[in-house]
């Protein structure tokens, strides 16, 4: 190849392409050099000179610094040189001069990059007897991270991180000479969601965890390469466990998915899965009271009841709710065992049936990425619609936000709330919730250069990017996509691309961490396993052979309609909670006959429940799960519970089925993960050993096609009338990253970081309606009424009213209550 | 019988009666025990203690490097942060949990020697029977107490 160069390394030639910088050509060739400050995916600063190796030059030998230095055609260089190996120890010496004799209590220890080069290159000895210099110890930099500034080698490694990937400058180094000490900016912590890949790259213990403070030792956990479940980008990460507890979590490199960071709600919120309080035995409600009850019990008593109501009110009394949280396996079997063993289609999620997705979500990650090295985006302009990356899917906004800065990526962002990434300066389309296809028909009127001519400037400056761009990307969310409106926003996308032309494509992602994986396992009333319909011949005849049943064709009920009906007389809820959705919904699970609730914690559904099953969760058990890039990834078990009698969700509905009178071929998680593989043409060989570590993406093509949209009409726009007199806000809501959720709320340390009980209002409406940031309110709508504090952001439109989802102890369903949209007001308490 | 041999075995009896007769005025070698003390050397490697500074405050830390050597995987720790206005060991850092499992362990005396902060000693007890196999897993409370503390800490 004509980019590549050769040199020689300690009398070896390589040939490596250009522009490789010495140091990782070193690594290419198998020679390890030393390093402090140079990482392989931030810029090199060469601040540290451990990596000094002598290069032959054209003004004779030098020592240079093999990090900052890029390979030239015919170089000499030589690392293991006697004057290498004095300056490599001399330097570790001036390293170890203000270093703490640290180590048996630093959490570094062990996996310490310092401790291994001293023992590796430094001098064996100390000559040093001066005292060390002090500064500030276990100083908490934020709620997750915790800073020693004796410990600090200077490396530029987190703040660099911060600059350069997370575009948030929270570190910088203060003082000179020998008193230079890493700190955080005018006494500010830091608050990149992000923020806690410092801690990995940081090759001492300066930066260390705080949630995990003081609970592992690198060589006493075992290890467990697994996937993230908090969000569905479905970041790769290690699951350290130790005695049966997970201990800490830490990223875990695929080029695909993540690179290599991950973020803070991902390695941090990890309390929940050895909580006290997981359900860990069935219990069965006897004289009004829940009690615990041996498996066989529970599992005879459903039963009985379950062929008792069928006979009774039909099948199609009986409905199941799966979850965007939980394994393709778990929710593969749960409908399953809906459509074939009780002979109905009443089987959703939240976000399902009511969302007008598309299948196929992302065509690929790395499309939208640029590693430190590596090609640009291949995509050139990004239109998020109803979607905030930097709330919802974090690494997915760390990709954008260096795409955007690295990659010359231009962003469009349609949302209700002013939302973070607008500080890129992109084209920013504000709508009311309710108006999100009237807007889209103004793009698409823009773009056909069919719009008024007094069309506001941000949608022509959109028009116009979409226009220019050869590649671009219709991202959108459950957010702009659910209730009536959703069909009318997803065909009008589609409309936008064709308009756009060739190269723009659209995608619908979702979020929870299994969100993909729930719709293509089949949990959808109606969408059969792949997504098909529910009259596709053949997608019926397959699965019909393979389950050995014949298939109703009726179309199931969705989430809401399941909730809301009066005609359902037994549901199963399977890591989901609904109850604190709605004050209706809470009240109709009451009036069920049979509620069987199967979750990890015991949820406000799980205390209505008739059965309460225990389910094994994500760390548990093996399982998989497809991120929003159709990527099938492994969660293999790490931790087992010897106490707990938590059985995985699949294993569950065999032994029901059982009981019901049929026989599953299923012995351990990978069988099913087996069937998956013949149920759904999508997932033809992603069979558990097949996955490997870093996931597959299952074939695009292989995806059902969805009815063409150009001939539909845009029906379903409805213009949301501004305000009225008795209800003068719009309500908006959506996902926060740190909410009041259970995985999250249940790491305690992380409490100061949640969303307060808030509804945030624009300072221009605040100022109207006297309130100032921290008065007490109730926010009443036509449904309900909740209690919040009342906090002021530019960030929200003028006549909105931002109240997110699941904030502790503040559900927004009060007001919602089932609804997508509603109008509400303010009075003060 | 001859009378030679009779004499010969006479004889023998004479000597071997002699000794007898030799260690009949002498002090007893062994000991009774558990009534009397044994002697026990300076290097002798006995039940374990976890040690105090002066001052009161555990020297352990809770490093697990005690843990980390010890071949038997005998010993047990969880370690937790320091509160600061009451703090169990100097630093930021104490053994939640220490467990050391006597039946487990063969007294080699690498945690002692692994220790920064000469915490885990092996002191001098070795009277440890018990009727309790669980009994045999000494807690740290037992180990900060032991009944028989060891002052001095080995010369090597
Ligand atoms: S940073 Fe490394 S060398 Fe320094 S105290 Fe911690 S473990 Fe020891
Ligand atoms: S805190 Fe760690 S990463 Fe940051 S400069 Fe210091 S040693 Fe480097
Ligand atoms: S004496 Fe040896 S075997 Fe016993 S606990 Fe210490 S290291 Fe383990
Ligand atoms: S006894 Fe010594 S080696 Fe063991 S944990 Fe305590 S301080 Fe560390
Ligand atoms: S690694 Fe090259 S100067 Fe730090």
């Amino acid at each position: 190849m004509t980019d590549n160069v050769t040199l020689t390394i300690n009398e070896e030639e390589v040939s490596v392409p250009a522009r490789t910088l010495l140091v990782d050509a070193a690594r290419m060739a198998g020679v390890e050099i030393p390093v402090f400050c140079s990482h392989p995916k931030l810029d090199p600063v060469g601040c540290c000179r451990m990596c000094l190796v002598e290069v032959d030059g054209p003004r004779g030998t030098a020592m240079m610094a093999s990090c900052t230095m890029p390979v030239g055609d015919g170089m000499v260089v030589r690392t293991d040189t006697e004057q290498v190996r004095t300056v490599q120890e001399a330097n570790l010496a001036f390293i170890l001069l203000n270093h703490p004799l640290d180590c048996p209590i630093c959490d570094k220890g062990g996996e310490c990059p310092l401790q291994d080069q001293t023992m590796r290159f430094g001098p064996g000895i100390s000559q040093l007897i001066e005292p060390k210099r002090l500064a500030k110890k276990h100083y908490d930099i934020s709620d997750t991270i915790v800073l020693d500034q004796e410990r600090c080698v200077l490396c530029w490694r987190c703040i660099r991180y911060l600059e350069e990937w997370e575009d948030k400058p929270q570190l910088g180094l203060f003082e000179r000479g020998n008193d230079t000490i890493v700190d955080i900016q005018d006494g500010r912590p830091v608050d990149a969601k992000t923020s806690g890949n410092i801690i990995d790259l940081c090759p001492v213990g300066a930066l260390t965890n705080r949630v995990a403070r003081f609970a592992y030792r690198p060589w006493e956990i075992e290890r467990t390469p697994s996937v993230c479940m908090h969000c569905s980008v479905g970041c790769n990460v290690r699951l350290d466990s130790r005695t049966h507890q997970l201990r800490r979590i830490v990223g875990r490199e695929n080029m695909q998915v993540n690179d290599q960071w991950i973020c803070d709600k991902g390695r941090f919120a990890h309390a929940w899965v050895n909580d006290e309080n997981r359900l860990a035995t069935p219990q069965l409600r006897k004289n009004g009271k829940l009690v615990p009850v041996q498996w066989s019990e529970a599992l005879a008593y459903i039963a009985n009841r379950l062929t008792g109501i069928k006979e009774k009110y039909g099948a199609d009394s009986i409905g199941a709710i799966g979850s965007g949280k939980i394994s393709n396996e778990s929710n593969y079997a749960l409908q399953r065992f809906m459509r074939a063993v009780i002979g109905t289609n009443n089987i959703d999620h939240r976000d399902g049936g009511e969302v007008a997705a598309l299948p196929t979500g992302l065509p690929a990650l790395t499309e939208l990425m640029k590693p430190q090295y590596g090609p640009d985006p291949e995509v050139d302009t990004v239109v998020l619609f109803g979607l905030d990356p930097s709330e919802e899917l974090p690494i997915l906004d760390l990709h954008l936000k260096r795409a955007i800065l690295r990659g010359g990526v231009k962003l469009i962002i349609a949302h209700a709330r002013k939302i973070e990434l607008t500080r890129y300066g992109g084209p920013y389309l504000a709508y009311l919730p309710g108006g999100e296809s009237l807007l889209v028909s103004r793009l698409l009127q823009a773009v056909q250069g069919t719009a008024l001519s007094d069309e506001e400037p941000a949608i022509q400056a959109a028009a116009k990017l979409l226009k220019e761009s050869e590649s671009s990307l219709i991202v959108y969310g459950p957010m702009a996509a659910r209730g009536e409106n959703g069909p009318g926003v997803r065909d009008g996308l589609e409309q936008l691309a064709q308009a756009v032309g060739e190269g723009a494509r659209v995608a619908y992602v979702g979020l929870d961490g299994n969100a993909q994986g729930c719709r293509d396992m089949g949990v959808l009333p109606d969408g059969l396993p792949g997504q098909f319909p529910l009259d596709d011949g053949d997608a019926r005849s397959r699965l019909e052979a393979l389950w050995g049943c014949e298939l109703s064709t009726f179309p199931g009920y969705t989430y809401k309609q399941m909730l809301d009906s009066q005609e359902m007389r037994a549901l199963f809820v399977n890591g989901a909670n609904p109850a604190t959705e709605s004050p209706d919904w809470s009240a109709s699970l009451e009036e069920l006959e049979l509620l069987v609730v199967t979750d990890l914690l015991p949820t406000e559904t799980a205390q209505k429940a008739d059965v309460v099953l225990p389910a094994q969760g994500w760390a548990e058990s093996d399982g998989t799960y497809t991120n929003l890039e159709r990527r099938v990834q492994r969660a293999p078990k790490a931790v087992t519970d010897p106490k707990s009698r938590a059985a995985p969700d699949w294993m569950i509905f065999t032994h029901l089925a059982k009981q019901m009178g049929t026989h599953w071929p299923f012995s351990d998680a990978h069988s099913v993960t087996a069937e998956i593989t013949r149920a759904v043409p999508a997932y033809a060989g992603l069979t558990w050993e097949a996955l490997g570590d870093q996931g597959r993406q299952w074939d695009s093509d292989s995806a059902p096609v969805s009815g063409a949209s150009a001939g539909r009409t845009l029906d379903g726009i409805s213009e949301t009338a501004f305000g009225d007199a008795e209800y003068p806000l719009n309500l908006v809501t959506g996902t926060v990253l740190y909410d009041g959720g259970t995985l999250f709320s249940l790491t305690e340390q992380m409490h100061g970081m949640a969303h307060g009980a808030t509804v945030t209002l624009n300072p221009a409406d605040a100022a109207e309606f006297g309130l100032d940031a921290g008065s007490a309110v109730t926010v009443r709508s036509e449904q309900g009424n909740l209690d919040l504090t009342v906090a002021v952001d530019a960030q929200v439109q003028a006549g909105c009213a931002w109240i997110p989802e699941s904030l502790p102890g503040a559900p927004v369903g009060a007001l919602l209550n089932g609804s997508f949209t509603q109008r509400v007001k303010i009075e003060r308490r | 019988m001859e009378l030679g041999e009779f004499l010969k075995g006479a004889a023998e009896i004479g000597k071997a009666m002699g000794v007898t007769l030799k260690h009949l005025g002498q002090k007893p070698v062994t000991v009774e025990f558990p009534h009397e003390d044994i002697p026990i050397y300076p290097r002798f490697r006995g039940r374990h203690e976890l040690r105090r500074y002066a001052n009161g405050l555990e020297r352990c830390i809770g490093c697990c490097l005690c843990e980390a050597a010890c071949p038997t995987e005998a010993i047990y720790v969880e370690a937790a942060e320091n509160d600061p206005d009451a703090p169990l060991s100097p630093g930021e850092r104490h053994a939640k949990v220490y467990e050391l499992n006597l039946l487990r362990c063969v007294f080699c005396g690498d945690c002692e020697e692994a220790c920064p902060t000469e915490a885990i000693v092996l002191g001098h007890d070795f009277a440890m029977a018990n009727y309790e196999r669980k009994d045999f897993v000494l807690t740290k409370e037992e180990l900060l107490n032991p009944g028989m503390p060891k002052v001095i800490i080995r010369p090597e």
